[in-house]
């Protein structure tokens, strides 16, 4: 590339920044994550503490301290295509240290509604599908018939997680057991299963029959 | 009373809007006027002139001048009238030109009207003016100054050298402070306690300084012109007069060895102690919680200055003014659990590493880890430990913490320059002469800046590591130091609550002491004669802290150097006869001016005329020397006399803000309805809701009242009190049937013309909603319409 061009290109790319101001659709984000989250959250002094004290930060794209930025900056696409918002574990420790009492964690949260109430299906609609079908069918879940499954309907995500699953075997954490394969119910699954009738999440679970890869 | 009536065309201000002719054969209608006048320019020398004829050849007792706001020319006209020999407080302003000519200039007809009503309420209230004189008072020449750090210290030493007598009394057995502690200080990094100490021998040896030290306040009477304090000095357990100050010969036989609160906790002394080598006064003293009276140091003092039965003193000394330079504390390092101070050795406080730097400091000037002794390789400093977080209850940055950090991060890259030092910040303030320059510096030192708050310090295999996320670079961190150094910020000082109490001091949100304005009077307090200097009312360095010290000496100096002060004869005053003595009058001054022993007694040194008692007093004991209850009545009777207008709204503005807006209103000519007939009041707490009542039973459609914005009161919080008693008083109206939104109540500042103008045209829309007043009494349909009024 000449030495002209290359001006040219950084020229354009500056402009493009520099012009790159809050849009409509941006600040309708910003508005709904404040409403959702706190207006508190426009206090932030971007200090990192949230990020810092996170225990799923070192797995994170995105710092929650920059979510919050991003969500100020009305940067609607950036902020929800993280992967950090479906790592959070809410254990909110964030939110106990933040020094501007702002709920770091209420904005991941926010971000996982409003993703939501796009349309989108969220990220571990699947696995929380086969989740939910497991207690309402057994009154329990069993960690090898749930990895077996989300291994068959979401083979990507699962692959994922091995890793960390394979951690918690030796563990204890996971049971590979088989009389758990074999579908052990608690008693009163018929309770349950009314439970679950009542609030209606039937269709919740149906929904998860699809696959994965055909909603991306 | 024998009146006379000036109304000004202030050329064409008045004259272009309003007929002052006929206005003046108006007044003459009125009840006591003698004589009435149009005049071109009323302020002129020809105006004053004919003001002055007037009066001596009519025999005048009292004058309106109906022209511009009593804030521009009361004085002027004051002064006029005293110079033909009458009282200067028997004189009234009628503003026709700021609320009136100038801001209804499109409705002449009906601004004459109100210019009407406007002269009538001053000429009632002139005829009930009392002649009044500010008499004046001997104070004390001699001067408190509560706290001996660097602040106190320098109002001491000012004061007395400009011959004023001061009493310094110190909670601790020495003078100096923080600073006598710190190593070097910034911005120039020179000895702290080499700069401090000629100024503490100075204390010392001054003639005019009383010095006591070891002493607490335990009562403060009186005021302005005229404290009574008195309190103890605690017991050394060692002749002051006798010790020599050797100290090695009694603290080398003690046997007993207890952490060193002057090191914060990182050396030893014993039972018997100095202070600091520098001390002032240079005596020892005896720590009776740890000593274990085994005499050994009786024994050994060279001249018998150990004394075991020594009682603690009583002193009382009479002032006329107080400083207050208490200073701060620190922030407990402990409270944030995450960073483990007080788990981890190597983690140590700002204190600690100012003393761990200071070449007289328990490791003569060496920066080594507490847990090994070894010098530190790699120090971390984090800062913003306690201020700017919520978690703790310090949302406010305690403003000196970057730069001690920059300057303790110099002193050991100077001294050690291997090793490596980094300051952990989320922003970086060195806002202050040379200071951007001291952090320019602290970069060519080679110290690493990383942004971010640290998560938490933890110590993994014996080695501690800060965790942080760098919010430059993005992402989690994990760094080892040997030496943490937690930043810890300021806080008010908790050894202050009772002084502050005894004086009746108010405390910020952030604890500390508040001051009368935070910007125009940045070293008063809200009490008369008080004054408040150095960390005491909020951290900062030690440049600051002088100059505050500094400037509340001038400040005490300016008042007492007289040796007598003229008192405003605007007061309160009591009919001990009506009162009874339910004091909650005391509880209502802002000024701490009363006190009840039987009967309520304001102190008219103290007293600043507000006039919140005078509304506040259930049994009405409590009369005004102006703005009196008689003089507002007559005002508001005069006012809805004639009721030309509808709606018809009786305004009260206090002087300060409101009326200052009403003002300003006129000079900005915004228009807005004729139909408010205003009464200047002192503050927005002076309105007694019986005035209020009365205007709506004389036909008022509606009553504004106006104070300054809350938070911004004159007298602090007189609009708070307004506002209480408007929102009892709309509870009350509502019970008999009087719509409550007849009674409003706005906050306007001296700047919101606007404002002012805004909420009278909203009024205005309201009233007319609502109809004239009574209506609701009688509701269409209703067989037995019930009268007017309550
Ligand atoms: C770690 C650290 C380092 C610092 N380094 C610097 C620096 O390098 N440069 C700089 O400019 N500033 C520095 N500062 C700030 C500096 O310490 C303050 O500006 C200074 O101490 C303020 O002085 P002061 O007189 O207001 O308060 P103080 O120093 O706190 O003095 C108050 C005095 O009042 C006494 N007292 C309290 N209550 C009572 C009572 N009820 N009755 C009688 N006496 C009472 C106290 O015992 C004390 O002697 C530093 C602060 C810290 C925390
Ligand atoms: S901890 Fe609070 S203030 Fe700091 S970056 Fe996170 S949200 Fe912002």
């Amino acid at each position: 590339m000449t030495q002209i061009a290359k001006t040219e290109n950084m020229a354009m790319a500056a402009k493009e920044i520099a012009t790159r101001t809050r849009t409509a659709e941006g600040e309708k984000f910003r508005e709904r994550v404040l409403a959702l989250a706190g207006e508190d959250v426009k206090t932030c002094i971007q200090c990192g503490t949230c990020s810092a004290s996170c225990p799923t930060a070192h797995l994170m794209d995105t710092p929650i301290r920059k979510l919050v930025k991003l969500v100020l900056e009305g940067e609607k696409e950036e902020a929800l295509s993280s992967r950090s918002i479906w790592l959070c574990t809410s254990c909110l420790l964030c939110t106990v240290r933040c020094p501007r009492n702002i709920r770091p964690m209420a904005v991941v949260a926010a971000l996982k509604t409003i993703y939501e109430e796009e349309g989108n299906r969220c990220k571990d609609s699947v696995f929380e599908g086969i989740f939910g079908r497991q207690i309402r069918d057994y009154g329990r879940i069993s960690e090898f018939l749930l990895s077996a499954e989300y291994m068959i309907r979401s083979p990507s995500s699962a692959a994922q997680i091995m890793a960390f699953g394979a951690e918690l075997v030796p563990k204890g954490k996971i049971e590979l057991a088989f009389d758990a394969a074999k579908g052990e119910r608690i008693e009163g699954t018929e309770e349950v299963r009314r439970i679950f009738e009542l609030l209606g999440d039937e269709g919740k679970s149906k929904k998860t029959e699809e696959t994965e890869e055909a909603t991306i | 009373m024998r009146i006379g009536v000036y109304v000004c065309h202030c050329g064409l201000n008045i004259a272009g809007v309003l007929e002052p002719d006929i206005l003046t054969e108006f007044a003459k209608t009125l009840p006591g006027v003698e004589v009435a006048r149009d005049l071109q320019f009323t302020c002129s020398d020809t105006g004053q002139e004919t003001i002055k004829e007037d009066i001596k050849e009519h025999k005048l007792e009292s004058i309106v001048v109906a022209a511009c706001s009593p804030r521009l020319h009361e004085p002027t006209f004051r002064r006029v009238v005293s110079e033909a020999g009458m009282n200067p407080f028997m004189l009234e302003m009628a503003n026709i030109r700021e609320q009136c000519s100038w801001v209804h200039m499109d409705e002449p007809p009906q601004a004459q009207e109100k210019a009407k009503d406007l002269i009538r309420m001053a000429v009632a209230k002139a005829a009930l003016l009392n002649p009044l004189t500010g008499e004046t008072m001997p104070v004390s020449r001699e001067v408190l100054v509560i706290g001996g750090g660097v602040a106190g210290i320098q109002a001491a030493l000012d004061l007395a050298d400009c011959g004023l007598h001061v009493y310094l009394v110190e909670r601790r057995p020495t003078i100096g402070g923080y600073m006598a502690l710190l190593t070097d200080v910034f911005p120039t990094n020179d000895c702290s306690i080499c700069v401090l100490a000629p100024k503490m021998t100075d204390v010392y040896n001054h003639p005019l300084i009383t010095l006591v030290t070891y002493a607490e306040i335990l009562n403060v009477d009186g005021s302005v012109g005229r404290f009574t304090v008195s309190g103890v000095k605690k017991a050394r357990f060692v002749d002051e007069k006798l010790c020599k100050g050797c100290l090695n010969e009694c603290a080398g036989v003690c046997p007993v060895e207890v952490p060193d609160d002057y090191e914060f906790g990182l050396g030893k002394r014993k039972a018997i102690f100095m202070p600091i080598p520098q001390a002032v006064p240079l005596v020892a003293c005896i720590d009776p919680e740890s000593c274990i009276g085994c005499g050994l140091c009786a024994e050994a003092c060279p001249v018998d200055a150990v004394k075991y039965d020594q009682k603690q003193e009583d002193f009382r000394f009479d002032v006329g003014a107080i400083i207050v330079a208490t200073g701060w504390q620190s922030f407990d390092p402990a409270r944030k659990e995450e960073y483990g101070y007080g788990r981890y050795r190597d983690v140590i406080s700002a204190l600690q590493i100012e003393r761990l730097l200071n070449a007289a400091g328990p490791t003569g000037g060496e920066v080594v880890r507490p847990s090994t002794g070894d010098v530190a390789k790699s120090v971390a400093f984090l800062q913003c430990v306690g201020s700017r977080d919520e978690t703790v209850g310090n949302p406010y940055c305690s403003r000196v913490c970057c730069m001690y950090a920059l300057k303790n991060a110099q002193l050991i890259k100077e001294k050690y320059p291997e090793a490596e030092v980094s300051i952990h910040y989320i922003d970086l303030r060195a806002g202050g002469e040379g200071y951007e320059e001291f952090y320019i510096r602290a970069q060519r030192l080679g110290i690493n800046f990383i942004r971010g708050r640290v998560s938490e310090v933890e110590e993994v295999d014996g080695a501690l590591r800060v965790n942080y996320e760098d919010t430059l670079l993005g992402g989690f961190r994990s760094k080892p130091y040997d030496l943490v150094v937690l930043s810890a910020g300021l806080e008010a000082n908790r050894d202050a609550d009772v002084v502050g109490n005894l004086l009746g001091l108010s405390k910020r949100p952030d604890g500390f002491f508040e001051i009368a304005h935070p910007k125009m009077r940045p070293v008063e307090a809200h009490i008369d004669g008080v004054f408040i200097a150095g960390c005491a009312s909020g951290p900062k360095e030690i440049q600051v802290s002088i100059a505050q010290g500094e400037a509340a000496a001038s400040k005490a100096m300016g008042l007492l150097v007289r040796g007598e002060l003229a008192l405003d004869p605007v007061v309160a005053v009591v009919d001990s006869e009506k009162c009874i003595g339910c004091k909650l009058c005391v509880e209502t001054c802002p000024s701490m001016a009363i006190s009840v022993n039987g009967t309520a007694l304001v102190d008219e040194a103290a007293c600043k005329g507000c006039g919140t008692c005078a509304a506040a007093c259930p049994v009405d004991a409590i009369g005004m020397t102006l703005f009196s209850d008689e003089q507002i009545l007559a005002q508001i009777h005069a006012a809805t006399a004639v009721k030309g207008q509808y709606p018809f709204i009786v305004g009260f503005l206090c002087n300060w803000c409101s009326y200052a807006g009403a003002d300003l209103a006129g000079t900005s000519r915004i228009q807005y309805p004729t139909n408010m007939r205003a009464i200047r009041v002192m503050c927005a707490g002076r309105v007694d809701p019986a005035f209020v009542i009365e205007a709506l039973k004389g036909g008022a459609d509606g009553v504004l009242i106006s104070g300054c914005r809350l938070g911004e009161c004159h007298y602090s919080k007189g609009n708070y009190q307004a506002y209480q008693r408007v929102q009892v008083l709309k509870g009350v109206l509502e019970k008999v049937g009087i719509n409550p939104g007849r009674v409003k109540i706005v906050w306007c500042a001296a700047s919101e013309g606007e404002i002012l103008a805004k909420e009278v045209r909203k009024f205005v829309r309201e009233l007319e909603e609502m109809g004239p007043v009574g209506t609701e009494l009688a509701p269409p349909g209703s067989p037995q319409p019930s009268g007017g009024g309550s």
